[in-house]
């Protein structure tokens, strides 16, 4: 009995020092991991994680050579991504020197404080006229990730399927489009000829904010409030039109599990539609026009967006990137970003001086200036076109900035619509649940 | 007669010996109780702690609140409907992957021409990640270009294409269950196998001799022989499938038709940044788990002594 005591004692006390000796390694390494990085820029390591493809090595090399920063990178895909800056950020502990600032968690990284101020370390304020997008991740007057692309959502047509059923002037208002659409369906050219994402994922809500952008309205005012409860307003109008298009055949079915790449990449990019009203910008190049992933080669173009009275706008999804606030090197995350974001880097990575120094996935360069390099060179597929839209057309999702809430104000989008396209609830109910959650987050309860 | 000095007792008018103590048993055990009291204890007692307060990074600091987590919890549609479907899921995932388990068990019990190679194929889907099957099966079950549609038409069977997934809450639910039950049961199916292979021959020739049938041996001999592997594999299948995850993500979205509590552990936690909530979240998935291993412990498991 004696020896079983001593046995326990023995045991608690080993299970006690090993509790004890984690819980200050866990305390060590929290607090080593915020304590304000090092300004050295010569010879340090930085770790870079994005949700991307590396740069070519000879681009990196290049980078190290000039600067004496070597880069590690790391690609994680994007919920991962987000998942560990959370989790990193909420444990106070070194994760990267510079990773990804998505648009739509603009709102929550700024109350939050889990990046620096790129004021800090680069000029932004020369930055504003050649990144109409930067305006998209600054709150509070505080930028907190530069755009490296310059995504935004744009209607893309194939012209061959359209001229199949005699359409040759592109439609510019959304009945012409819708009636395009019908014809195109009815003359058998394709089945399905509409590609609307309706899997309950961040894709679907994307869609219906440019829809609802088209429609000629916005999804939330400046406080937050819905825009989309009334039966005529922009919002709900799109939600009707999406679903209509469901149900009366212009979109397949099966779309209820599609999710917006999985779209492009086996409906549009396959032959088996005829246009993506939110397509991606560069989508032509970088997906359409590649003979390895593609069937419509040449056959696909941007057209602007059809809106209710006119050409509507183009709504942005740019990623930007920006340094954790627990960054080992944020001098030298700073030179990287400098140097990530630079005109020359973006001209390269779009591959205007050769297929040796192309970003693979590179859309569509962030800054004006490099996007009128590739146009002049006549590299960039639909140049013209996505030049003009992003000059003119392109502009945020929310002007002020996304809500710190829109995480979970996009999930009831989601789902919401979801149930809707497969019939578990009616447009209206939907309508009704987001707009609660809207109320309700916006009123911080 | 031979005097010898009992082992232990001190001999009087000798110096008291101190007694050593043998570190090498808990040098060789302290590994593995670091590991434990590391990776599971200190966290669960953490999580248990933290489920009792509200732990938001958008709403600091962090304070004090009661039962506030779970009430919310119980007041949420999304996470009650995930938990129905998530009940859903034991149901069917233990079920299938133990009847299965059984019936590849029994198989690859017999002596046959390619058995060892078969039992390595079994086991390969047990190997892969959850999000790389959910993958393959979207292949499966599409709506627009799915082998299975594909199938079915050029048998005639369908004359449009059918969607599967997300009309209806129990067939989605089923579908995606599938998907998990071909990742679990080949486990189930070795802890059942082991279990199978411990029944001696006797019984069975005894059994024959006494005019049993196949399948009065199966309900008499075998079935209640194996009722520890059938235990452990039950309970393997219950820890899996309150935790699924991958599955209905990669499958269904954030569907409510298939949404799992896990997958809105992971929406409170890391989209909110509602830590707190997701400690109360975690902790009732823990709480369900060892009241339902419990239960089916109490229920299947019975000793066996050969």
């Amino acid at each position: 009995m004696d020896s079983t005591k001593k046995h326990l004692r023995s045991a608690v006390l080993v299970a006690g020092a090993a509790t004890l000796a984690l819980a200050m390694g866990g305390c060590s390494a929290g607090s080593s991991g915020a304590s304000g990085g090092s300004d050295q820029t010569k010879n340090v390591t930085i770790n870079v994680v994005l949700a991307s493809d590396p740069p070519p090595k000879s681009e990196l090399a290049e980078f190290t050579k000039e600067t004496g920063i070597t880069v590690k990178w790391t690609n994680l895909d994007w919920d991962s991504l987000q998942t560990k800056i959370a989790a990193a950020a909420t444990a106070k502990t070194y994760f990267a020197d510079a990773t990804d600032v998505d648009w739509s968690r603009v709102g929550q990284l700024g109350k939050l404080g889990w990046f620096y101020p790129m004021q800090k370390y680069l000029k932004t304020s020369s930055l504003k006229a050649d990144m109409p997008q930067l305006s998209s991740f600054t709150v509070d007057d505080k930028v907190v990730g530069i755009p490296y692309d310059a995504s935004f959502m744009v209607t893309t047509v194939n012209k061959e399927l359209f001229a199949k059923a005699g359409i040759t002037t592109m439609p510019t208002t959304i009945s012409d489009y819708t009636k395009d659409l019908q014809q195109v369906k009815s003359s058998g050219a394709v089945q399905y000829p509409l590609d609307i994402p309706f899997a309950a994922a961040e894709g679907l809500s994307t869609y219906w904010y440019q829809t609802t952008g088209a429609f000629g309205g916005t999804v939330l005012d400046k406080k937050g409030k819905p825009q989309f409860t009334s039966p005529d307003s922009a919002g709900y109008r799109a939600a009707q039109w999406m679903i209509s298009a469901l149900k009366s055949g212009l979109v397949s079915p099966g779309n209820i599990n599609v999710t917006d790449s999985q779209g492009m990449q086996t409906l549009m990019a396959k032959g088996n539609v005829a246009s993506v009203f939110s397509d991606y910008s560069g989508n032509v190049g970088s997906l359409y026009n590649v003979p390895d992933s593609s069937s419509v080669v040449n056959q696909v173009q941007y057209i602007p967006t059809p809106g209710a009275d006119g050409v509507g706008p183009n709504l942005s999804n740019p990623d930007s990137i920006g340094i954790p606030v627990n960054a080992k090197y944020p001098k030298a995350a700073a030179k990287f970003i400098s140097w990530f974001t630079s005109k020359d880097t973006q001209v390269d990575f779009a591959g205007a001086n050769g297929p040796d120094k192309v970003l693979s996935g590179y859309a569509l360069p962030s800054r004006l200036s490099a996007v009128d390099v590739l146009n002049s060179k006549g590299t960039l597929v639909g140049g013209d076109v996505l030049a003009k839209l992003l000059k003119t057309r392109a502009k945020p999702v929310f002007p002020e900035g996304a809500p710190s809430w829109y995480p979970q104000f996009s999930n009831s989008v989601y789902t919401n619509l979801h149930a809707a396209a497969a019939g578990n609830m009616t447009v209206d109910a939907a309508i009704k649940a987001i707009a609660q959650t809207a109320t309700q987050l916006s009123s911080g309860s | 007669m031979t005097v010898g000095l009992q082992a232990g007792r001190p001999v009087p008018g000798l110096p008291r010996r101190r007694k050593r103590i043998d570190a090498l048993p808990w040098l060789l055990v302290s590994p593995l109780a670091i590991f434990i009291v590391g990776l599971a204890l200190v966290p669960a007692a953490y999580t248990i702690i933290a489920s009792f307060f509200r732990v938001d990074e958008l709403d600091p600091p962090t304070r004090f609140n009661g039962l506030d987590n779970f009430v919310h919890i119980f007041q949420n549609g999304a996470i009650l409907s995930s938990m129905g479907n998530t009940l859903l899921y034991v149901l069917v995932g233990v079920a299938l992957s133990t009847l299965l388990g059984i019936f590849f068990a029994v198989v690859l019990k017999q002596k046959f021409r390619g058995r060892s190679a078969l039992i390595a194929i079994l086991i390969l889907p047990w190997a892969l990640p959850g999000v790389v099957e959910g993958i393959i099966w979207v292949n499966i079950w599409d709506a627009n270009t799915g082998l299975l549609n594909s199938m079915l038409k050029s048998l005639n069977l369908i004359e449009n294409y059918q969607v599967f997934l997300g009309t209806n809450h129990f067939v989605t639910v089923l579908l995606i269950e599938i998907v998990q039950v071909w990742q679990i049961t080949p486990l189930s199916t070795l802890l059942i196998l082991a279990a199978l292979q411990n029944i001696p021959d006797e019984l069975y020739e005894a059994g024959s001799i006494d005019g049993a049938s196949s399948w009065r041996a199966f309900t008499g001999i075998t079935l209640p022989l194996i009722r520890p592997g059938i235990t452990v594999a039950m309970v393997q299948a219950v820890i899996a499938t309150l935790n699924v995850f991958d599955q209905p993500y990669v499958l269904n979205g954030a569907a409510a038709t298939g949404s799992s509590v896990t997958m809105q552990t992971y929406f409170v936690t890391f989209q909110n940044l509602d830590f707190g909530a997701g400690y109360a979240l975690s902790l009732i998935i823990t709480i369900a788990t060892l009241i339902i291993s419990f239960g089916v412990l109490k229920l299947v498991y019975r000793p066996v002594e050969f």
